[in-house]
């Protein structure tokens, strides 16, 4: 048996489906690197621009969910097909809120530009794992449209590090904001900053455990990680 | 162990085995066990050992694409086959412990305690209350209020009563094809089998007809063991409890009907369901 | 609109009406030739025999040669008696052997000897069959009689029964009878109550066409039931009937014989007549209800 349905128009609206979120994924990687960009370099109208697309990725994903709901309504999909629509429906709420995330960045960078700030918080942690997050939401797409089951539980394990760079980055303020209280304005704004940094690589997170759900069918959410790897790599 | 006698014994249960709570919630009882079942037209091998369960007070679907021998295997159940030489069972089937293939098998008593519903209905020449009466005069013996009673209950049950009551004595051929399928299903429920066994009761229908006879598929399976073949996987989907999915005369997966839908086993079955036929 | 019709070739399709036109004038021609001969005889016998009609023609017996007027009651009331109790004999016969052939008798030796000899029994001549109970039935016991007689209509009629009996009963769909056996009904129940009940207004038809057919034949009669001049419901002596009464008076010299020849003709095409639209109308009506 053929990987292809009998309706040509079935397949068709699969590949689009997987197609847009993958291009949705891609203008929200890209507004992250353009936020931590304007992040690095305090640059206010790169602020602008990431501020201006937000809207871009809002449609976007408006527009997948419809097309998800005309599939379930004309083709009644079963099995890994019905697993993918289910699964690209909640993708893009992720992908939307890592958007979200992104403005948030840039919001808050051009406060902090605005404000006038002194510079003088070592933002490498942020810029760091600024990167990592973006490299985890580009790879958990990548795994995605290959439905690699084994790269994905590689992303689920390594937003464990975003995790704790975040941790480490609190833990700097609270002693900069404690030295300093002229600081703490900025600080929180760092502290808002590094949140959204860590929230966009557990939304990468997400994703990888829908391609484990899409591939294998089973739901691996809020199972510990030894299972988690045990389900992705069932053949 | 029971006869096919004690399970005649006609109770409002149809004839099924009583489960205590603490049984029901362990061990499934089976209605029908099928154990290495082969069978033959002539020489061409219709199925290929054969090994399910059907599970009493449960709907189980029967899939597969044309050929797969799904009606065929329903129909061994009831012995349907012997009406036509050259056509032989070899094997067990397992009726609440008894072997109906074994020879010395009552065949009518079988086919009243495991009834069938074709494609096509087919109601008797004769009015919409004779037709269900002639089945229950075969093996009790009612009084005339008792059977009047028993008409309008198996109507009920079949949805059919409040269209009927009025028109009992008029021809079953009077009615449109939807109440006459009902009208079939009422027949079948008069006796009170214990199993009922449906081969595709809708295709021949609309979709209105379809929808009633699976909400009174839904309704019966609290008291009697349904076995179902369809066509319409999404009928499957809705309807059944347990799924088996055949492929050219042999079972290629069996299970709970939620799991075959979402998660099946295997990617044969993935790629009918999905409707990757190649 | 030239889209619509831009492959159609003119001189295929003007063909093609052509043809169309000369296959539809050559039958209906065929059916005015056939219509034409059927009205004729049924008004060459109208014209004849009106005459003949009148009262007494049902009431007084036939007359004695060169004596006036007379009827056909005994005539009248003996191929009625004939005919019914061929009929009462037949149908029984007819329809069980029918039902053995089409639900029993699939596939044995029995059956297929069985319509074989059905078959060859439908176009047996007549007079053979006359010939026959004559050699049997008439010659032992040394006189003609109306059972004698029966006995010959009925081994005409015997066969036709089978015949539409068996193929009304092959009508009834398969899937009739399944849903029969699956409540368990026994297959004697099956075949009497469900199959023969689905068919019944085809095998009445069938018995009906018997009947009708059995009314008119003449050549058995003359061997076994001969012929009466008095009125007589004695089945064991000789029967008057129709069929030989006309064959009597129709070549005689007696104008009042002729005269009650065609009035009997008459009587019996409008009564086979009337048995063919009564078995119309039977199978219509149940048919559609």
């Amino acid at each position: 048996m053929s990987d292809k349905h009998l309706s040509s128009q079935f397949d068709a609206d699969l590949n689009s489906l997987s197609s847009r979120l993958l291009e949705m994924g891609g203008l929200v990687e890209s507004q992250i690197s353009t936020a931590m960009r304007a992040f690095t370099q305090m640059d206010s109208e790169t602020c602008d621009i990431v501020i201006e697309n937000e809207k871009l990725v809002n449609d976007l994903e408006i527009q997948i969910d419809l097309a998800c709901t005309e599939l379930i309504a004309r083709r009644q999909p079963t099995a890994r097909d019905l697993r993918l629509v289910m699964a690209v429906s909640k993708a893009i709420t992720n992908l939307e809120r890592a958007g979200d995330e992104a403005e948030r960045v840039a919001k808050r960078t051009k406060r902090l530009i605005e404000s006038g700030a002194p510079h003088n918080i070592n933002v490498a942690e942020i810029r760091l794992s600024g990167q990592m997050a973006i490299n985890l939401l580009r790879r958990s797409l990548d795994a995605f449209a290959r439905l690699d089951t084994t790269a994905a539980a590689e992303v689920v394990a390594e937003d464990r590090q975003i995790d704790e760079e975040f941790r480490g980055f609190v833990r700097k303020l609270i002693t900069y904001m404690s030295e300093d209280p002229h600081m703490i304005s900025t600080g929180l704004d760092m502290l808002t900053i590094a949140k959204a940094i860590e929230r966009i690589g557990d939304h990468a997170k997400n994703i990888a455990e829908f391609v484990i759900y899409v591939a294998k069918g089973s739901d691996v959410r809020h199972i510990p990680h030894d299972d988690l790897v045990r389900e992705a790599n069932k053949p | 162990m029971k006869t096919m006698f004690d399970l005649n014994k006609i109770d409002s249960q149809g004839g099924r085995v009583e489960t205590t709570n603490q049984q029901s919630e362990h061990a499934a009882i089976n209605a029908l066990e099928v154990r290495n079942l082969n069978f033959y037209y002539g020489s061409f091998q219709g199925l290929k050992d054969i090994n399910l369960d059907i599970e009493q007070g449960k709907v189980t679907a029967f899939i597969g694409p044309s050929g797969c021998g799904k009606s065929t295997l329903l129909r061994t159940l009831n012995r349907m086959y012997d009406l036509y030489p050259g056509q032989r069972a070899e094997g067990e089937i397992n009726f609440y412990g008894q072997n109906i293939l074994e020879p010395n098998q009552d065949l009518n008593l079988l086919r009243s305690r495991i009834g069938m519903v074709f494609q096509k209905p087919t109601p008797f020449p004769m009015s919409i209350y004779e037709n269900i009466a002639f089945g229950v005069r075969l093996y009790e013996k009612l009084s005339r209020s008792e059977m009047d009673e028993r008409v309008e209950w198996a109507l009920n049950k079949a949805a059919l009563w409040n269209e009927a009551k009025d028109k009992l004595n008029q021809s079953g051929l009077s009615l449109s094809g939807g109440q006459q399928q009902r009208l079939c299903i009422a027949r079948g429920v008069a006796v009170k089998p214990s199993v009922i066994l449906l081969d595709e009761p809708t295709s021949a229908l609309d979709p209105i007809s379809t929808g009633k006879i699976e909400e009174l598929i839904n309704e019966l399976k609290h008291e009697y063991t349904i076995a179902i073949v369809t066509h319409n996987m999404q009928q499957a989907a809705r309807v059944s409890d347990y799924t088996a999915y055949m492929y050219l005369g042999s079972l290629i997966e069996y299970g709970k009907t939620d799991e075959i839908f979402i998660k099946p086993q295997r990617k044969e079955t993935e790629d009918y369901i999905t409707g990757r036929f190649g | 609109m030239n889209n619509l019709s831009s492959n159609l070739n003119p001189a295929v399709y003007a063909k093609r009406k052509r043809v169309n036109k000369i296959g539809l004038t050559l039958s209906m021609g065929a059916m005015l030739l056939g219509m034409v001969f059927l009205f004729w005889i049924l008004g060459v016998l109208v014209f004849k025999g009106f005459s003949a009609l009148d009262f007494s023609l049902f009431t007084a017996s036939t007359p004695a040669p060169g004596s006036e007027g007379g009827g056909l009651a005994n005539a009248i009331v003996g191929s009625l008696l004939l005919v019914g109790t061929c009929t009462l004999i037949s149908t029984p016969v007819g329809v069980l052997a029918g039902l053995y052939l089409s639900e029993y008798g699939d596939r044995s030796r029995v059956a297929s000897v069985t319509r074989f000899v059905t078959d060859i029994m439908l176009s047996a001549p007549s007079i053979v069959i006359g010939l026959f109970v004559y050699a049997f039935v008439v010659a032992q016991v040394r006189h003609f009689s109306g059972w004698a007689g029966t006995i010959a209509l009925a081994l005409i009629a015997i066969p036709v029964v089978v015949r539409t009996t068996e193929n009304m009963l092959r009508l009834v769909p398969g899937s009739l009878r399944e849903a029969a056996y699956a409540l368990g009904t026994p297959k004697w129940k099956v075949a009497f109550m469900i199959t023969l009940r689905a068919a019944q207004s085809g095998v009445i038809t069938g018995i009906l066409l018997a009947l009708a057919r059995v009314s008119g034949e003449t050549a058995p009669l003359l061997f076994t039931a001969l012929n009466n001049q008095f009125f007589s419901t004695n089945m064991n002596a000789p029967m008057a009937n129709l069929p030989v009464v006309i064959f009597q008076f129709a070549m005689s010299p007696y104008d009042n014989w002729v005269e009650l020849a065609w009035g009997g003709a008459l009587l019996i095409t409008f009564a086979v007549l009337g048995l063919n639209i009564l078995a119309r109308v039977v199978f219509r009506e149940k048919v559609q209800g």
